[in-house]
């Protein structure tokens, strides 16, 4: 049975119909509102490529459902040019050339933006991830960490 | 103010779109132009209008050059390193290179197929050493082209290229803009003459995807939209080698169920539909299982590999030899060993998995793919639906990771397949647990090395005999055709040390397990094998393992090798004492193209496995690297090659690992295949030798190259820290994520 639901992620409303509100949110975004920069890499809250914001907090969006993001703010990589500690994590980025493949940078700089609005800098934010990075950007990511 | 928007996704799905721009000359846009997220690409509306200057090279309005290239852009930075070139020889300001994939080409010979062999797939670390001369020539070729132009649009004077692309006589200057319309009508020059100056190549460039890779924008496979779109997902046999026998033909929530032999795909309104629905198929589809169930058993296919490794009966595929006769000079020698070294299947485990976009009409056929095999997937296409090459049209977008999985063409196929059937653009994805468990895996091996030293600590004989899966006759279909297969053999056949006598034998394991091309191919399981027996020669005739490589290497005659495995040396601090409870072990490869040596520094660590045994391993807290892949044409993504390909082989040494069961694999996410986190990464030293100035050789590979040393250098520190020899990877099996 279909849902109606409105979600605000990036700080934009959008009215959305979900088969369920289990509905995985990373899937809300990726296939109904078409924001395709948060990864599908696992589906079980391992790898977090999935990784956005709700409500300030880091969360594996491939098995957050939906029906709890409804009524608080949502963050994706596409929303961070506009915060300021999304800026800075995304000029670290660029600055410490961490991208390969750029494919669980999303989920990083997710991590870590949710990292630096709990408080966190440098090496308390390397710590505070376990994602994963197949293509081993490990060290220029916490190079980047550093000098936020 | 946040603004509502109502039926989004239509409206989204709408404007996404994947279009051709400018001219009749213009080579298509393609979805990985780094410029272009799929949302905004589309409308030629705004957009400058470009002319093509030959097949790489366009030129808009608003004097941007765009490159196109065959290669693919898989995360190991071609598409900047190939811009390079381009802004050398045009002396382009680095904003002014724009980088796209080419549209995979049926032509023969294939303009955008590499040229050490021809089509247009990227694998085997060849992408600038196959493009890097061919390149800077089509680029010197445009720029003579401009100046010429120059002449007839500005008359008199010596024209010549200046910095910012443009062309000036002295007094007045042209834009690239103003000229290319005349260059294209003009004949290409018969001798063209390279720029001398080194302002872009060789230095450290920013990557030119990194901005659409930080902001979300990159289009990888898994992002494309196409209008009308409907999503699939798949469910394969959970045995390896089963097909359909029977399927239900509707299921809840479900568009479509389609047949694909070996699968079913479900087509449904969204991802996690798909995906749940074919979760949910499993149990109410039947299979027709393959009878020969032990050639898809991992504990069967090692008892065979065991036997044949040893058997003196075995027959053999290739044998290389060389020098003295390796049997008398083994038997002659001072020092001597006979060891076994096993090595497991392996899974890809890219970061995206498997995935493809796919639109096919009556006449035509669209597809949108992760692909490193885009000229492949035209015949694949083309037996599927009857069209035309002329017909097909194959996008390549940026890749999630490739690591030779997405040569591939299974999962191509698929998608074609099910957009037919259903009449609609569908975009496949593929669940984790399908791709950790259809993946085509990288060969297990089984190598044993007979070695020796002379009196003169000389390598006097190696007999060398590796028992593994080939890849070449999997797929050879030809029957009774049993290619020699070279590859299997790589990094064990023409070693850059002086042998005396050598036999390097290769007997295939014959193995219904699908199998693949995994980053670093042969040498990922060859140097293992030939890096850990020279350590363990060197223990044998008391030498240190580092002298014993370097007087090899010299009397090798191979002074590249001799000055990389000094330069680690140096770097490692290998003559002062390791830290307490540390030790150093070292390894060295010729491959690629390039030099590399590593020195990894390890502790121990005691864990309780699976079987809760309990287990003393290594724990690497350094790795030092040592590269010269010629010519450096970005140290930057040299160094980030070095540091990523390292990890990719901490991670096969440590808990890489397939196994199967009865051709059921013992892997099906992250969760049970453990790959580095980042509290895994050691401290990382890495060296460029020999890359820069007139001397340096071409450029050699540098994706691939970082890879197999890692696993040898770690066992032989490991040896050297406890005693103890590990010669069987992984060294941790059974480890979880969490673990």
């Amino acid at each position: 049975m279909a849902t109606n639901l409105t979600l605000n992620v990036n700080g934009k409303n959008y009215a959305v119909s979900v088969p369920s509100t289990g509905m995985p949110l990373l899937w809300v975004i990726r296939d109904l509102i078409g924001l395709t920069g948060t990864k599908y890499g696992c589906g079980i809250e391992v790898c977090g490529a999935c990784t956005v914001l709700v409500g300030g907090q880091p969360v594996r969006s491939c098995d957050y459902d939906v029906g709890s993001a409804v009524g608080k703010a949502i963050m994706t990589v596409e929303g961070l040019a506009a915060d300021a500690d999304g800026k800075k994590a995304q000029a670290a980025w660029v600055d410490k050339q961490v991208p390969q493949c750029g494919f669980c940078q999303p989920g990083m700089l997710m991590a870590t933006v949710g990292g630096m609005k709990a408080g966190h800098h440098g090496t308390q934010l390397a710590s505070g991830s376990s994602n994963i990075c197949v293509c081993g950007t490990y060290p220029r990511i916490a190079k980047a960490q550093q000098g936020l | 103010m946040a603004e509502t928007e109502t039926n989004v996704s239509r409206r989204t799905v709408l404007t996404g779109v994947v279009a051709a721009a400018g001219t009749a000359l213009v080579v298509p846009v393609v979805l990985s132009n780094v410029a272009n997220s799929n949302v905004a690409v589309g409308t030629t509306a705004g957009s400058p209008t470009a002319t093509a200057l030959g097949a790489y090279l366009r030129i808009d309005s608003a004097d941007n050059v765009t490159l196109l290239i065959g290669s693919t852009e898989m995360g190991q930075g071609i598409m900047t390193g190939l811009a390079q070139l381009v802004a050398e020889e045009l002396q382009l300001n680095w904003t002014q290179i724009k980088v796209e994939h080419a549209l995979a080409s049926a032509a023969w010979p294939n303009p955008y197929g590499n040229p050490i062999f021809g089509a247009q797939l990227t694998g085997g670390s060849t992408s600038m050493r196959g493009w890097y001369m061919p390149l800077r020539k089509a680029a010197a070729t445009a720029r003579q082209m401009l100046v010429e132009a120059a002449k007839v649009v500005g008359g008199t004077g010596t024209w010549a290229i200046i910095p910012g692309g443009k062309v000036s006589n002295g007094t007045k200057s042209l834009l690239f803009s103003d000229l290319v319309g005349t260059a294209a009508g003009l004949t290409p020059p018969s001798t063209v003459t390279l720029a001398t100056t080194t302002n872009v190549i060789g230095k450290r460039m920013a990557r030119v995807d990194v901005p659409a890779k930080v902001d979300g924008s990159a289009v990888f496979g898994m992002d494309v939209r196409v209008p009308g779109m409907v999503y699939a997902s798949v469910v394969h046999c959970p045995t390896l080698g089963g097909v359909v026998k029977t399927m239900p033909t509707t299921a809840t929530g479900a568009i479509a169920l389609v047949n694909l032999g070996n699968a079913v795909g479900v087509v449904a309104t969204d991802t996690w539909s798909a995906m749940n629905i074919a979760s949910s198929l499993a149990s109410k589809i039947t299979w027709t299982l393959p009878t020969n169930l032990a050639s898809r058993d991992s504990a069967s296919l090692q008892a065979t590999a065991s036997r044949l490794v040893a058997d003196p009966a075995a027959v053999l595929n290739s044998v290389k030899t060389g020098g003295v006769d390796a049997v008398a000079a083994l038997a002659a020698a001072k020092s001597k060993i006979d060891v076994t070294y096993n090595l497991p299947f392996l899974a890809h485990a890219c970061m995206e998995v498997l995935n493809c976009t796919a639109s096919v009409t009556a006449t035509s056929c669209e597809v949108w793919a992760p692909t490193q095999g885009q000229q492949f997937c035209i015949p694949t296409i083309k037996a599927i639906t009857g069209l035309d090459a002329s017909a097909i049209t194959v996008h390549t977008t940026f890749l999630g990771g490739g690591l030779g999985r997405k040569i591939e063409q299974d999962y191509v196929g698929q998608a074609v397949k099910i957009a037919k059937a259903v009449g609609k653009p569908v975009k496949l994805i593929w669940s984790r647990k399908q791709d950790f468990q259809n993946d085509m895996y990288r060969p297990c091996a089984t190598i044993r090395v007979q070695a020796g030293l002379d009196a003169s600590n000389a390598l006097s004989g190696l007999i060398y005999r590796n028992v593994s899966p080939s890849i070449n006759i999997q797929r050879n279909t030809k029957p009774g055709n049993n290619p020699e297969d070279t590859g299997a053999i790589a990094g064990a056949a023409d070693l850059p040390y002086a042998i005396g006598g050598q036999r390097i034998e290769y007997v295939p394991l014959i193995t219904d397990i699908p199998l693949g091309y995994w980053r670093s191919v042969g040498e990922s399981y060859n140097t293992f094998a030939v890096e850990s027996a020279l350590d363990e020669l060197a223990v044998a005739g008391g030498l240190d393992p580092m002298d014993l490589r370097r007087s090899l290497l010299v009397a090798g005659g191979d002074a590249r090798a001799v000055a990389v495995l000094d330069a680690v040396k140096t770097l490692s601090g290998w003559t002062t004492a390791a830290t307490a409870g540390t030790a150093r072990g070292v390894a060295f490869l010729k491959g690629f193209g390039s030099y590399i040596a590593v020195v990894a520094q390890v502790s121990q660590t005691t864990v309780t496995t699976a079987t809760r045994t309990t287990l003393t391993i290594p724990k690497v807290t350094k790795l030092f690297c040592a590269i010269d892949c010629g010519l450096a044409i970005n140290p930057d993504q040299i160094e980030s090659q070095m540091e990523g390909g390292l990890l990719h082989g901490l991670s096969a040494a440590m808990w890489g690992q397939v196994t199967f069961a009865n051709g059921v694999p013992s892997v099906s996410n992250f969760s049970n295949y453990r790959v580095a986190k980042a509290g895994d990464t050691p401290t990382f030293a890495v060296t460029i030798v020999g890359g820069t100035g007139a001397t340096a050789a071409a450029p050699g590979g540098v994706g691939e190259t970082g890879v197999p040393c890692v696993a040898p250098a770690i066992a032989n520190a490991f040896a050297k820290l406890t005693k103890t020899r590990l010669r069987s990877l992984p060294f941790y099996p059974g480890a979880t994520m969490s673990d």
